[in-house]
């Protein structure tokens, strides 16, 4: 069941140029993103070689590999904090922009605002893009009640607990009704009972708003429950190693055979060692 | 129902040391007190006793010195450090944000602004005095100069280290630079500010002391040269008492100032 879709291109290791005409020739509206031969060298250090990948509009992916393979970096290329030393993200057709295109991303650390409260949190995006202010009331309203923040609106993150400060800023990223979301380990430092409750909140969110997800983990299982698509990275230099569908019915069970196949198969190929 | 509680020794032991440790500040103060009336026996002591100061206290109230009771001088020392302290806060605010923020202006201005803190205030007294005379003024400037340094160190130590996840969140939702500066590393150095507000307040009230020993006709610091010159020692220690207990004071209404405007600075309680 498993598709591989590996994507070595020698000529389009060339140069993004080569890869650039190909990618208009293939106009598909369907496509909310697509990454094109994204390369990063560090000085001499090479950490992402050649990846690239399309996601669907309203897509929910989820990463995968190995430790210390570039996980980080390779989310930093899409949000464009560091620059791709070869090779470009593209959102609609367009070189992805901070400026045009709506990125948000949910942290693995905490990342919340300590000085503002919960409410304030939630409406900072959509205040730093200045939108109308019924338009942030409706949406801060709708992300409150989807989380049942209702009581917890006035305080400050420091009076809540870990899970609540991290539901705050997974609303805060959805209420920007992002082109792209991503997803850095957002639950990298939760016991499994809380991480249970916010995977699903997470796909509630996402199925209610249909926003386009990229989800990283190190937890093979989270991404089985989780994802539509598996991207399996391989170790440095990073690039996809393989893609894996999962078409499993939701609520997913964790000890559904075809779960547990799935898991298995994708935890056989991450294996470095 | 009361059921007997079960405790060990070593859980018994604990409890009777949080006991004690809620008694011991009262015994200090009492101690304190002892150690006074102790030092003020006998006839040619050389420390004023608690029944003299209090006396003198009551002299004062009635027969005030160049016009003014002792909440009259407390008031008019106040009075300088509120001036300067504005002054100080609103200068030091910006200066501290302009070095720690952009790094051009650190490199240029921060090396002359530590030259010049490492002088102490009281060094500037010759000069201010040759350029303006004994009046209010002076006394207002060194207090200023007193109180800068810690206001500017502690803004720009607050907005160096803006942490940088912050700064990677306004980055996220495209921020521009106005907005990364008023909406994210202004606030979340504000208690670093606070702090700044709170420890430059307590150097203003020590500078203003000092100024007003210069010379003037009102202030506590004048009410200490006064005692010292007439050899009324009770005058000095009166005055003394009242500087730490506006001190004090002072320390506690930053504190509760900075609860005010910066709720999420309070601790989680459990």
């Amino acid at each position: 069941m498993p598709r591989t879709d590996l994507r070595h291109n020698d000529q389009a290791r060339q140069g993004a140029s080569s890869s650039m005409e190909r990618r208009m020739s293939t106009p598909d509206s369907d496509i909310k993103v697509e990454v094109r031969n994204l390369t990063k060298y560090f000085g001499r250090l090479h950490v992402l070689d050649d990846i690239s990948f399309n996601i669907k509009r309203g897509e929910f992916v989820c990463v995968v590999g190995p430790t210390g393979c570039g996980k980080t970096t390779f989310l930093n290329l899409l949000t464009r904090i560091y620059s791709p030393t070869r090779g470009d993200l593209f959102i609609d057709g367009e070189s992805a922009d901070p400026k045009k295109h709506n990125l948000a991303f949910v942290f693995q650390e905490p990342s919340a605002f300590p000085w503002l409260t919960v409410e304030k949190n939630l409406r900072f995006g959509l205040e730093i893009k200045k939108l109308a202010k019924d338009v942030i009331d409706e949406r801060v309203e709708m992300i409150i009640k989807m989380l049942g923040l209702q009581d917890l609106r006035d305080r400050y993150p420091h009076q809540l607990s870990v899970s609540s400060e991290q539901r705050i800023i997974i609303g805060r990223a959805f209420a920007m009704h992002p082109d792209l979301l991503l997803m850095d380990e957002p639950y990298g430092q939760m016991d499994v009972k809380l991480r249970f409750f916010l995977e699903d909140e997470v796909i509630r969110l996402w199925q209610e708003l249909g926003t386009t997800v990229v989800f990283i983990t190190h937890n093979i299982e989270e991404a089985v429950y989780m994802a539509q698509r598996i991207l399996i990275l391989s170790t440095k230099p990073t690039t996809v190693k393989e893609e894996v569908v999962v078409d499993l019915p939701r609520p997913r069970r964790f000890d559904d055979p075809d779960f547990v196949a799935i898991r298995n198969y994708v935890t056989e190929k991450i294996k470095w060692w | 129902m009361n059921q007997p509680i079960v405790m060990s020794d070593m859980e018994r032991r604990e409890l009777l040391w949080k006991r004690i440790h809620r008694v011991l500040p009262f015994l200090s103060l009492g101690l304190l007190l002892a150690l006074w009336v102790y030092v003020s026996q006998g006839e040619n002591a050389r420390f004023p006793s608690p029944g003299a100061t209090w006396d003198r206290f009551l002299l004062i109230m009635r027969h005030p010195i160049k016009g003014l009771t002792i909440f009259g001088h407390v008031w008019a020392s106040l009075q300088r450090v509120c001036i300067a302290l504005i002054c100080a806060w609103l200068f030091g605010i910006a200066f501290g944000i302009l070095t720690g923020w952009y790094r051009k202006s650190d490199s240029l201005l921060t090396p002359l602004f530590t030259a010049f803190r490492s002088v102490p205030p009281l060094a500037w007294i010759p000069l201010i005095t040759i350029w303006f005379g004994l009046g209010e003024f002076p006394k207002i400037l060194l207090v200023f100069i007193g109180s800068i340094p810690a206001i500017v160190v502690n803004t720009h130590a607050g907005m160096r280290f803006v942490q940088k996840i912050y700064l990677d969140v306004g980055t996220m939702f495209n921020a521009n630079a106005r907005q990364k500066l008023f909406k994210i590393a202004i606030p979340s150095a504000l208690d670093a500010i606070f702090a700044g507000i709170r420890t430059s307040t307590s150097a203003a009230w020590m500078v203003v002391l000092a100024a007003e020993m210069l010379g003037g006709k009102s202030g506590v610091g004048f009410l200490i040269i006064r005692g010292m010159d007439s050899l009324d020692m009770p005058l000095v220690l009166l005055s003394m008492i009242f500087i730490g207990l506006v001190g004090a004071l002072l320390a506690i209404i930053t504190q509760l100032t900075e609860l005010l405007l910066c709720p999420w600075t309070r601790k989680q309680s459990n």
